[in-house]
């Protein structure tokens, strides 16, 4: 069981979520849905552990995340749009080194069974900046292949399929069920509601804003 | 399966490797700053004229006030990219403590940026008409020197992540701490043209990188933590 009690959080002076309660089971899908600014993102971040909360606490089965962060981060696997690639490096070589400093094997096998999973290989040596915003997604979210070999229990993405096509969605989407099967829980910030014929929890921000606007 | 996770010292290779690989896909950036260099180093005879010792008497203190400048405007590239990229959120995830990361960070300049053009220092020791028998001593105190520098640069580009026209705020925030380095760095140049000993201002230098390497992790990761939390 996952917890968000009572968090606010706060950017500069501006408020961008107050006393927000939610529940997210293990091994569930979980999309965060909401309009431009609503917090989505911000959400996300502090979930990974990234931007501080101003009250509140985030538990991963009772325990606050703050107080085992290295080990949390080691259990999430985070994309967002920034996707966390290098413009210098191919796509192979910008998986291989991410698998590197996560310590994890970067044998050929698993760099070509995590291509594959996103169908990257005839695109494995093609450098990011010569990539489109498609390409470069599925690079990124090539990662969460190595989710079946290591320890990984969650995975945080921000608008994963924006500017995916829709094989390449359909991809991701086997990759969710995959790693849902595995007791794994996906955590998705996302505008897109039908990213899976299977049921999902939402938390829907907007929805919220009115609440508390009332 | 459950893999166990690999020492510090391993992930601390594979940052440094990941910065080799993309350095060398970008060697123009490191051909500019040595070139720069090379510009500030001729510029300084032409302004003081033919006068030989004129000439002897700054040579050194233009060499480092060069090397100064010629990395100034390559400091805030330190973290720059891979933040605006959202590689350093990706390091955030790994489990190792940022300040292992950035410490790599701050080798991985020294050794790809400050230590090729150190070792272009031969040139500039031509042009500014300085004795060979110099140049040792002036690599190696542009070395020790330069780490200095290379982790002060470290703290600097993490102090103006995400900030609008940070790299023009850079320079003033960081060269009042460049200065002792500048003083002890010249200062065993000096020693060794008049025939005294260097090992005074050498172990300063020493001393000084030492703390900065001490230091600015922690610093840096300090403030990474607060840029990637906005």
């Amino acid at each position: 069981m996952f917890n968000l009690e009572n968090l606010t959080i706060q950017r500069g002076s501006r408020i961008i979520l107050s006393d927000f309660k939610s529940v997210i089971e293990t091994g569930s899908l979980t999309i965060i849905k909401g309009g431009n600014g609503s917090g989505k993102s911000t959400l996300l971040r502090a979930i990974a552990g990234f931007t501080p909360l101003e009250k509140g606490e985030i538990k991963n089965n009772n325990k606050n995340i703050i107080s085992y962060k290295e080990e949390w981060s080691q259990k999430l696997i985070f994309v967002d749009t920034k996707n966390g690639l290098s413009n210098n490096l191919t796509i192979i070589e910008n998986l291989k080194s991410w698998a590197s400093i996560k310590g994890w094997p970067t044998s050929e096998e698993n760099l070509s069974k995590a291509l594959k999973s996103l169908d990257l290989v005839k695109y494995a040596n093609l450098f990011i900046s010569e990539c489109s915003e498609g390409l470069k997604k599925r690079a990124a979210l090539a990662r969460l292949y190595f989710s079946f070999i290591s320890d990984i229990d969650f995975w945080i993405l921000d608008e994963p399929t924006n500017e995916l096509d829709k094989p390449s969605q359909q991809l991701f989407e086997k990759l969710i069920l995959n790693f849902l099967n595995q007791q794994g829980t996906v955590i998705i910030a996302s505008h897109d509601l039908n990213i899976l014929e299977k049921k999902y929890n939402v938390i829907d921000l907007d929805l919220l804003k009115e609440q508390s606007i009332l | 399966m459950k893999l166990t996770h690999l020492s510090w010292t391993y992930m601390f290779i594979a940052h440094i490797k990941r910065d080799f690989l993309t350095n060398s896909r970008s060697l123009i950036d490191l051909i500019s700053i040595i070139g720069f260099m090379l510009l500030i180093i001729i510029l300084f005879p032409i302004g003081l004229g033919p006068d030989q010792e004129k000439m002897s008497i700054v040579s050194n203190a233009i060499i480092w006030i060069g090397l100064i400048l010629a990395i100034l405007p390559s400091l805030d590239k330190i973290l720059q990219k891979d933040f605006e990229n959202g590689w350093l959120d990706q390091i955030a995830t790994t489990g190792i403590p940022l300040e292992i990361v950035l410490l790599s960070k701050g080798i991985s300049y020294w050794l790809m940026v400050l230590i090729p053009l150190i070792l272009s220092s031969p040139l500039f020791v031509i042009l500014l008409s300085i004795e060979l028998k110099y140049l040792p001593w002036l690599i190696v105190s542009m070395s020790i020197g330069g780490l200095a520098i290379s982790l002060i640069g470290l703290i600097g580009s993490a102090l103006i992540l995400g900030a609008k026209r940070g790299n023009i705020l850079l320079p003033i925030l960081i060269i009042p701490l460049m200065i002792p380095i500048l003083i002890f760095g010249v200062g065993i140049n000096e020693a060794v043209k008049i025939g005294e000993s260097p090992f005074g201002n050498l172990f300063l230098l020493i001393a000084l990188a030492l703390i900065y390497l001490i230091i600015s992790p922690f610093i840096s990761a300090l403030l990474v933590r607060i840029a990637i939390g906005r």
